[in-house]
């Protein structure tokens, strides 16, 4: 399967997008399919695959729209990472591939399969949904559209970033903890709460928090930063989730849920002894009755292997704990006397 | 199937206001939104610019009047008055209103929303969201919309109107994700569906699915279409691919440069220079590269618009997006190089003829937005008017449409009418008598509508353009889909976009030769004069039994008379 691509430029050669295939009606399991074209440099991978699609192959199946990376509907993993094919170029590609000169192309990760790079797009809108994702506005009904908000340049710059997410769901499909369990609530979920409860216009911040709080929500994050590597719009994502994680601690209080009493038993450990104590980590984080149910089986087979951590008296401090501890007080302060003129 | 009360064609800027003001009107309506993308998808999620409304929050003398008066102006005096006077009041109203739900406004010094100028606008008035104004907005009512339970059909297709003796009983749509064709009995139908400007494919601005879906099926049914002929072209759009670089940047501050270095809008517009109105400006940019002062490229030729004067923090903080394209696009820096544009076929002025409320002559049919035209726009549509118009229209449809939905009967669209739609959809996979590839015709209708109907225009290429266009609907009967699998077969839509742009075309340029003046965005070089005693009225397209025929429509007048308009 061969054609060419031009712009009437100097530099092109021949390049193999080797495409992810799968047809529900037909396959039982997913193929690759290799395609050659002669492409220049310029070319982004949604015009190679569009020219695949128009001279080669009408059978190839991706979403796309506005071709300038503001709809957010062409998401897809290119050499395994996930980004707009409009705004990826096939020539920045060339030295991302395991093999030379090939593209690998996929569907995003982390939502059902529809067909070839097509995945269902309805589990993150029905997140969306469950975590509130919009104004509740504080405006009286009698007043809508007679006054408009003030709203200050600080208070403006605290949602602004996060108004640029297009839900293309890249940080969805890179997100290490939806891979293990899919009810999570996700970046771009979390991403879009957090700039809803950043906004003053908003009267439903307590309810939302709350929700973010339960199961499979803020606190399962395990900061790996996938999600802000990848965003296409270079959304500062962790920042969102921190933030939110801030919220919960200083509206909910430290012992609220589990999430909050785990950050909590780290500070602890930390300013304590310089590391962690993770034998007792489950109890103060999850309480006794839930870690012996949960935990246990684990925990025998921790001792069969000789993996048990050690015993709570066995962590010593870690060496130079004064040096650290006056370091994690004047840091603990530090971060307070910020927050305080950040309220301000 | 239980009939909708009603049925919305579209999820973007019109049909989510409409979904959201027909709830409120009627809670308890039975209302679907149908969409061919995901909504938070639509192309109103391109508008980088803002939307004009006369708030005063920066010139403090701005007023709604001076708002009317640049609207009607600038739309070459074929704007109704009245329905201007609508679009121009309710502004105000409409963006305070989207800042109560939570549109992420810029801001003022002093708290307020922000103001920018605009071309063709007396005052600062367009409010903004830097250049990402109808992202934000679109995103705040899909946002709204799932707030109130909305009933979403996600990725359906819509098809055709059923109609039986002129009675209109819902629509047809196929089932994207499953090939299924479907049946939306409905007291009534409102399309939003967007505009057609993507007939002109390589030099538009559009996104790949504005294909005028929603008035190729009005029209099929028989609905007239207004005003086809009047397609603006954006001034700046990038050199390679046609995409948009905002009047915004213009607004900012940037200039427009030819080749030997000139600032040449003083010699069209020596006052407002690069915030003339869109047509003048497109016109001045494609008269200096046909008189041989632009810049010549491989990738076509073009001109330079220079943002380098306003500095990087500028740049970055008001036009991010802007600079992100022309990287990506382009490979220009805007902060360190002029970025290279022509103009880009961007925005369709005609569309399906409403009156000021959204009805059309069908009973039950209603349509809003770019899909419309009622005509706030007349001949040339303002930057900033028409986020605005999305807004103000679509909500005024959706009330409509539910304060009048109870007065019509349910009824039901037949299995029969159900498999007739499927069998002419796996028609064109049949391969005996079908080989034509989609993709050639396509490129040959944006080709022929860009060199005969596109910004210069007369008779001898019109008639050249017609009768590409008959040959090419000719040819379409033997067009192939060649994926035949149900399960999201993009190829079939690409066909049924084609044939939707295909029947549209011949609109636009049967509207084109028949109007006989120089008028906003239609520029004919054997008739440059505008000519009032003619051609003071709209051009209404309708599809009757023997073909297409071309009718009229007065012009809505009101206090303000015909004048000669400079800038």
């Amino acid at each position: 399967m061969t054609g060419a691509l031009e712009l009437h430029t100097e530099e092109k050669r021949d390049i193999t997008l080797r495409v992810f295939r799968f047809n529900p009606q037909v396959d039982s399991k997913p193929y690759f399919d290799d395609y050659t074209i002669q492409i220049e440099k310029g070319i982004t991978v949604l015009r190679s695959l569009n020219y695949i699609k128009e001279h080669v192959d009408a059978s190839v199946s991706f979403r796309a729209f506005c071709q300038a990376g503001i709809c957010g509907s062409c998401g897809m993993r290119i050499n395994g990472i996930s980004k707009l094919a409009c705004t990826t170029q096939v020539w920045d590609e060339l030295s991302k591939c395991r093999e030379a000169g090939i593209i690998k192309i996929e569907p995003l990760r982390n939502m059902p399969l529809i067909k070839d790079l097509i995945v269902d797009m309805d589990p993150l809108v029905d997140k969306m949904k469950h975590y509130s994702n919009w104004i509740e506005t504080r405006m009286p009904e009698s007043e809508i559209g007679k006054k408009e908000f003030l709203v200050s340049e600080e208070e403006f710059r605290k949602y602004d970033k996060a108004t640029d997410c297009i839900l293309c769901a890249s940080c969805v499909s890179e997100c290490t903890i939806l891979r293990a369990h899919k009810e999570y609530v996700s970046p771009a979920v979390l991403l879009k709460s957090y700039r809803m409860n950043v906004d003053t216009r908003d009267a439903i911040h307590d309810v939302r928090l709350g929700e973010l709080v339960k199961d499979h929500g803020v606190w399962d994050c395990t900061h790996c930063y996938r999600c802000q590597e990848t965003c296409v719009k270079h959304i500062p994502i962790m920042d969102a989730i921190h933030g939110i994680r801030e919220d919960a601690i200083e509206v909910r209080g430290a012992r609220d849920t589990s999430g909050a009493k785990h950050a909590e038993a780290f500070m602890e450990d930390i300013e304590k002894k310089g590391k962690l104590v993770e034998a007792t980590l489950p109890i103060r984080t999850n309480g006794v009755a839930w870690t012996l149910q949960n935990l246990l089986p684990m925990a025998m087979k921790m001792i069969m292997k000789r993996r048990t951590p050690p015993p709570p008296p066995l962590v010593k401090p870690a060496k130079g704990m004064k040096k650290f501890r006056e370091l994690f007080r004047e840091m603990t302060e530090h971060v307070k006397a910020e927050q305080k003129s950040h309220k301000k | 199937m239980k009939p909708f009360d009603i049925v919305i064609v579209g999820g973007g800027g019109a049909g989510l206001y409409a979904a959201m003001e027909a709830m409120k009107t009627n809670p308890a309506l039975n209302i679907a939104v149908l969409s061919k993308v995901y909504p938070n998808r639509s192309h109103t999620s391109a508008a980088q610019g803002g939307a004009n409304a006369a708030l005063a929050n920066k010139a403090k003398d701005d007023t709604v009047e001076l708002h009317i008066f640049d609207t009607i102006k600038g739309s070459d005096y074929l704007a109704d008055q009245d329905a201007v006077e609508i679009l121009c009041s309710e502004a105000p109203k409409i963006i305070r209103e989207l800042d109560n739900i939570g549109t992420p406004w810029s801001r003022l010094d002093d708290n307020t929303i922000a103001q920018r100028p605009f071309g063709g606008a007396g005052r600062p008035r367009c409010c903004y969201c830097a250049d990402k104004t109808g992202h934000t907005i679109l995103q705040t009512l899909y946002e709204q919309c799932l707030k109130k339970g909305v009933y979403f059909f996600n990725e359906y297709f819509a098809l055709q109107l059923s109609v039986k003796d002129s009675r209109m009983k819902g629509l047809i749509a196929m089932n994207i994700k499953t090939g299924k064709v479907e049946a939306f009995p409905a007291r009534t139908v409102v399309f939003a569906t967007g505009g057609y400007a993507k007939m002109y494919w390589n030099r538009s601005s559009n996104a790949a699915g504005n294909t005028g879906d929603g008035q190729a099926i009005a029209y099929r049914a028989g609905i007239p279409l207004k005003d086809m002929e009047f397609v603006q072209f954006h001034p700046t759009g990038l050199r390679k691919s046609g995409l948009l670089v905002t009047e915004g940047a213009r607004g900012e501050g940037g200039y427009l440069v030819n080749a030997g270095g000139e600032r040449f809008m003083s010699r069209y517009a020596p006052e407002k220079m690069e915030l003339g109105p869109r047509d003048l400006v497109s016109r001045s940019i494609e008269t200096e590269i046909l008189q041989g002062r632009g810049f010549d490229s491989p990738a076509g030729k073009y001109v330079h618009l220079d943002l380098t004067h306003l500095g990087a923090d500028l740049i970055m903080s008001r036009l991010p997006q802007i600079r992100e394209m022309s990287m990506y696009f382009e490979g220009v820096d805007p902060i360190e190089e002029p970025i290279p544009v022509r103009p880009t076929a961007h925005y369709s002025m005609g569309g399906i003829d409403t009156d000021n409320f959204g009805r059309t002559v069908m009973e039950g049919v209603y349509a809003a937005g770019e899909c419309a035209c009622v005509s706030v726009h007349g001949a040339n549509r303002l930057g900033g008017n028409s986020l605005l118009d999305i807004l103000v229209f679509g909500r005024l449809a959706g009330r409509t449409a539910a304060e009048e939905a109870r007065k019509f009967e349910p009824s039901q669209i037949s299995q029969e009418e159900i498999k007739d739609t499927e069998a002419s959809l796996r028609s064109y996979m049949q391969p005996s008598g079908h080989f034509e590839r989609y993709g050639v015709l396509r490129e040959e209708l944006g080709q022929t509508l860009g060199m005969n109907v596109g910004i210069y225009r007369e008779a001898s290429k019109i008639r050249t353009g017609i009768e590409d266009l008959s040959a090419l609907r000719e040819r379409f009967r033997h067009v192939r889909v060649f994926d035949t699998s149900d399960v999201f077969n993009t190829n079939l839509l690409q066909v049924l976009e084609l044939k939707n742009m295909l029947d549209l075309a011949e609109t636009v340029a049967s509207g084109a030769l028949a109007r006989e003046e120089s008028r906003g965005s239609h520029t004919r070089t054997d008739f440059p004069v505008r000519d009032d005693e003619k051609w003071h009225k709209h051009t209404l397209a309708t599809l009757e039994q023997d073909g297409m025929k071309l009718g009229e429509k007065p012009v809505s007048m009101g206090r303000y008379e015909l004048q000669e308009r400079t800038y």
